[in-house]
């Protein structure tokens, strides 16, 4: 599959979980996941979804603005960087984001997401 | 060396050399390296140089805000991901942007960018 239609793929349907079932996206992740969110770091599957689940809110929608993809190296690996804004319930004004993910590829012939940089992006 | 003191390190290294001799950072790309700037891709230091280079202003100087880093794998490569605010000479607002580098290591205990993909965050 040409790398820019995995790595939309992957976006959107990351994005479609988080908004719906956060809980989900723990299956995106294994044990040597990395996540930096705001700059708080979790590793492993389970914290993360924790760390995710745990954010103080219940109801958002991403809104993706623009996707880059690289291969990473010789493992397979693929990065991605997404742009994009994101809209809480009951707040007024959405919130801009950048956000990268490193995924590899599994036994399985899919991806999971072994590094993952979440930063909000203030005016 | 400390990861976050490497990858801080670097950051300083990159954008020093940027906002003074461009021309200088063709010695830390190789011949696999890409460059994703605002969506447009190249890939081999000469061209990433060249592409650089070739930007609409002369003199430039970058803010760094925040710093990420995590390593990315068996490589022994790490992922930084950097945001903050540029400003170019004669012009009265800075621009706001992220960038991910990949580094790699080299055999002579340094680190190339073998991936980089910039992105300009508007308001």
């Amino acid at each position: 599959m040409d790398p820019d239609a995995v790595a939309k793929a992957f976006v959107e349907h990351y994005y479609r979980t988080f908004d719906s079932n956060r809980a989900g996206l723990a299956n995106l992740y294994q044990d040597g996941s990395m996540l930096t969110f705001e700059g708080a770091k979790t590793q492993g599957a389970q914290a993360i979804a924790a760390k995710l689940a745990s954010l103080p809110f219940q109801q958002c929608m991403h809104n993706i603005s623009t996707v880059d993809c690289q291969p990473s190296g010789p493992a397979g690996g693929m990065v991605v960087f997404v742009s994009g804004s994101l809209q809480l319930a009951g707040e007024q004004h959405p919130l801009k984001f950048s956000q990268m993910f490193h995924l590899m590829p599994t036994p399985q012939g899919s991806f999971y997401v072994l590094n993952d940089i979440f930063r909000l992006n203030y005016a």
